[in-house]
């Protein structure tokens, strides 16, 4: 046995955070890392498939591609040149509230890569040849997915119980919308939602002594001072959510899926999700959980089960995937049912309690070690007005008691109130 | 409540499915699973009521040249958590009950694993180029064999997994005196190690000669897209020439500035998913390109792919490419070494895999002297012979077979 040491680093304490907010409403928030070699600088917007008008379903995520072709002053290909030659990485995401855009590069390098960021995002070129190159590669994307089953049965559930909200559409759009658009729509819709009260910069590792005065007076400082008044924006729990239950058939699925999703509050409802957080742990994270013990473990009729909650702003989503022999569906649709029935009942032991406090604490305190993960929770948040510190959600879970957790969380995740997919290949049909 | 003293622990114990036994392929995998599934003092339901109690995470992943155990949690836990990776290692109960549980478990994981078409392209090229050799299956292992593997063989493969020897490496918040507590955490080894020297590492090269074998694979499925991998089985980690090959897989394939983003995504807009798959390896490890696209453009992504592997025997770089590769090397160990995991698991492989602690600074150290003429003479030596497995409508691998035949690189096909 040869024992070898890695880098002595502790972490004593959650990032100290330094909330600004800019005279045109944006917001700059930095995350000091002082020991992190890398500074992950992250641009946040509230431009998620959330945002678009009829017609423009998949425009939040085609921007973002559109963004990586280039800016007005910087060449296709440039940014991506100029980052990677710095040591650093880029990359975006679209969400459905939101989305953001990110580079990583070592510390003394962060002003440079402040500016070419916040350039490519807030000004791109959004030029006729590469948008029409784009799409293309956009299809492509949209091909491979509906390539992979297990995606087509996570699409086909969102429809089923949130359509026709926005959450219950692909992110991606659909081909016939695709094809529909211009870059003039695409220039409208980025002016409408890249604007100040909708922008939010998050910095987390070492911080540069003069990057915060160069944020302020970057182009993020230059955006309208609009504010944001489209309903949905203070319309937040919102979300129309269909009860029901339905059988569908996959091709080339090879194991068959039981799927149930609920309704729960918002992401503005810190509390809430804490608890949410607290009972799926229960319920399905870990051996000793109820579902992992029973139906794995106990009664050997599923390969795995999983809870999520999904936190969204206008209304989170817990769901529950079991991976299943087609032939157990029937029997593992009746245990589920027949645990969470009993859990309304059912106290929460004290070894149940601590193990998820456990548990979900530590997924925040393990959560705070890189620099591009910081960022992103750190401007996530603030994007949505939550200034919280990082180690937040730790008190959130000390408002928990195991009789509150029964009593007022278990009743939102029974199977009556829940939408189940039962997912089956079409070859057993 | 605001304490966040973080360890890592990762123990690396050199058995991995590379050293699954004849005809019992999936075998470490399934010892690998069961290891906590009861070990030392504790039952399956003791050790699942420690690790979860704590909150902490602890899996056990195979490789294939290694069994990796990770171990996450609060420094203030490690002292009642770090026994758990010796009894994992030195005591394990191989329950027969547990066994059947795991082995089912991972059967059906075989079978979910063919829906996705990269799953499949990939699994026909690894049998391109490995055969039957160490690295020819899945370390989820081979149905047929998975299904016969009792609790005798796994008793069996139990008691040779020290026989070459494991490393512990922790980061993060390190209990105190760890060195001299070692043995208190892990007991002490009932079997002999045999230490090797880094130079000894990549004795054992690929079993199969490519030449020799067939040169396509194709995996017909309905689906919208094909899935393209060429690539060919190349060098261990550590090889004189492995730096030259991460250099050109850095130009290849690593980030939107790579040559296969810009002249697949940028330039035609044929594929969304573009990169090169090179893991660090024992014996020669995969070097392979892959993109997925749709059928109507299938034969184009296929020239792009057979043009830009032929560039890297046939031209040197450019000075430009050549530096931005280098950049892009630095940076991505920068970017590999954020978290006490990742930095634990960095040291953990690279002693693995026989190799100093200072392999990483002793690369970088060497980038200067690569000229772009070396790079293109590494290949040469090592990229002669790629292999292409393709997975999509049998229509479309029909026509790709044919452009593959008069390509220069074919020698023969199977089908999947």
């Amino acid at each position: 046995m040869g024992l070898c040491h890695g880098t002595l680093t502790a972490i004593p304490s959650g990032p100290v955070l330094d909330h600004r907010t800019l005279r045109n409403g944006s917001s700059l928030v930095t995350a000091a890392i002082p020991d992190a070699a890398l500074t992950c600088l992250d641009f946040w917007c509230r431009g998620g498939s959330a945002w678009e008008k009829s017609g423009e379903e998949g425009v939040a995520h085609f921007l973002e591609h559109m963004v990586f072709k280039g800016s007005r002053s910087l060449g296709p290909g440039e940014f991506d040149r100029r980052i990677e030659a710095l040591g650093g990485s880029s990359n975006a995401a679209t969400g459905f509230d939101d989305v953001h855009y990110h580079v990583l590069v070592p510390t003394a390098e962060s002003n440079e890569a402040l500016d070419l960021l916040l350039d490519l995002v807030l000004d791109p070129a959004l030029e006729q040849d590469s948008f029409c190159m784009e799409r293309d590669v956009v299809l492509e994307e949209i091909a491979q997915y509906r390539d992979q089953p297990d995606d087509q049965v996570l699409q086909t559930l969102l429809e089923l119980c949130c359509a026709p909200h926005s959450y219950g559409r692909p992110i991606l759009g659909w081909e016939t919308s695709l094809r529909q658009m211009d870059p003039a729509g695409m220039r409208r819709y980025h002016h409408r939602r890249y604007r100040g009260a909708n922008c939010c910069l998050s910095v987390a590792g070492s911080i540069q002594e003069d990057l915060i005065s160069h944020a302020l007076s970057s182009p993020l400082a230059q955006l309208a001072l609009v504010e944001d008044c489209d309903p949905a924006a203070t319309n937040r729990s919102a979300l129309p959510f269909r009860q029901g239950r339905e059988c569908r058939r996959f091709a080339r699925l090879e194991a068959a899926r039981l799927l149930m999703v609920w309704p729960v509050a918002c992401a503005d409802d810190q509390l809430a999700i804490a608890g949410a957080d607290l009972i799926t742990t229960i319920l399905a994270e870990g051996r000793r959980s109820r579902l992992v013990q029973k139906l794995r473990e106990e009664l050997q009729i599923v390969e795995s089960i999983d809870m999520d909650v999904t936190t969204l702003e206008q209304g989170s989503l817990v769901m529950l995937e079991a991976c299943c022999p087609d032939d157990q569906l029937e029997r593992v649709e009746t245990e589920i049912q027949a645990e969470l029935q009993r859990s309304l009942s059912a106290e929460i032991t004290d070894e149940e309690f601590q193990r998820a406090m456990q548990l979900v604490g530590n997924g925040h305190r393990f959560s705070l070690e890189a620099p591009g993960a910081v960022a992103a929770s750190v401007g996530s948040q603030t994007l949505w007005g939550r200034h919280r510190d990082l180690l937040a959600p730790l008190q959130d879970l000390l408002q928990w008691e195991a009789s509150s957790l029964r009593d007022r969380v278990m009743p939102l995740l029974q199977p009556q109130r829940s939408f189940t997919l039962i997912a089956r290949s079409e070859d057993n049909s | 409540m605001t304490t966040t003293g973080v360890l890592s622990a990762k123990l690396w114990i050199r058995r991995g499915s590379s050293a699954d036994p004849c005809g019992q392929r999936g075998g470490h995998q399934l010892l690998a699973s069961v290891l906590s599934r009861g070990c030392g003092p504790l039952d399956h339901l003791q050790l699942a009521d420690l690790v979860e109690g704590c909150g902490a995470g602890l899996r056990c992943d195979t490789h294939e040249d290694g069994i990796l155990i990770s171990l996450k949690c609060r420094d203030v836990d490690a002292d009642r958590l770090l026994p758990a990776l010796g009894w994992m290692l030195r005591q394990p109960h191989l329950d027969e009950g547990q066994i059947e549980l795991e082995r089912d478990l991972s059967l059906q994981a075989l079978q979910r694993q063919r829906e996705d078409p990269f799953h499949r392209a990939f699994d026909g090229w690894r049998q391109l180029a490995y055969g039957r050799g160490p690295y020819g299956h899945d370390p989820l292992g081979i149905p047929v064999e998975l299904e016969g593997l009792q609790r005798e063989h796994l008793i069996e493969l139990a008691g040779d997994l020290e026989s070459l020897g494991s490393v512990l490496a922790l980061s993060g918040t390190i209990p105190d005196q760890a060195y001299e507590r070692l043995e208190e955490w892990l007991g002490s080894t009932t079997s002999q190690t045999n230490w090797q020297e880094p130079e000894a590492a990549f004795s054992h090269q690929s079993e199969v000669d490519p030449s020799a074998q067939s040169s396509l694979s194709l995996q017909p499925l309905a689906t919208e897209q094909v899935v393209l991998m060429l690539g060919q089985a190349a060098l261990p980690h550590g090889h004189p020439d492995d730096l030259a090959l991460r250099l050109l897989q850095a130009h290849l394939g690593s980030g939107m500035s790579s040559l296969l983003f810009r002249r697949l995504r940028e330039e035609h807009g044929v594929a969304y998913d573009v990169g090169v798959h090179h893991p660090a390896r024992a014996a020669a490890a995969p070097f392979v390109m892959h993109a997925s696209t749709g059928v109507d453009r299938a034969e184009l992504s296929l020239d792009l792919l057979l043009s830009s592997w032929s560039e890297l025997i046939e031209i040197s770089l450019a000075e430009a490419d050549l530096k931005l590769a280098k950049a892009k090397f630095r940076g991505q160990l920068a970017h590999g070494s954020q978290t006490t995991g990742q930095r634990a698991e960095r040291r953990a492989q690279l002693r693995g895999l026989n190799l100093p602690d200072d392999h990483d600074k002793t690369c970088l150290n060497h980038l200067d002297q690569l000229g772009a003429n070396d790079l293109r003479d590494a290949a040469r030596r090592h990229l002669q012979c790629p292999q292409l497995s393709l997975c999509g409508p049998l229509d479309t691998l029909e026509s790709l077979e044919k452009q593959w035949s008069l390509s220069g690189y074919a020698a023969g096909s199977s089908h999947g």
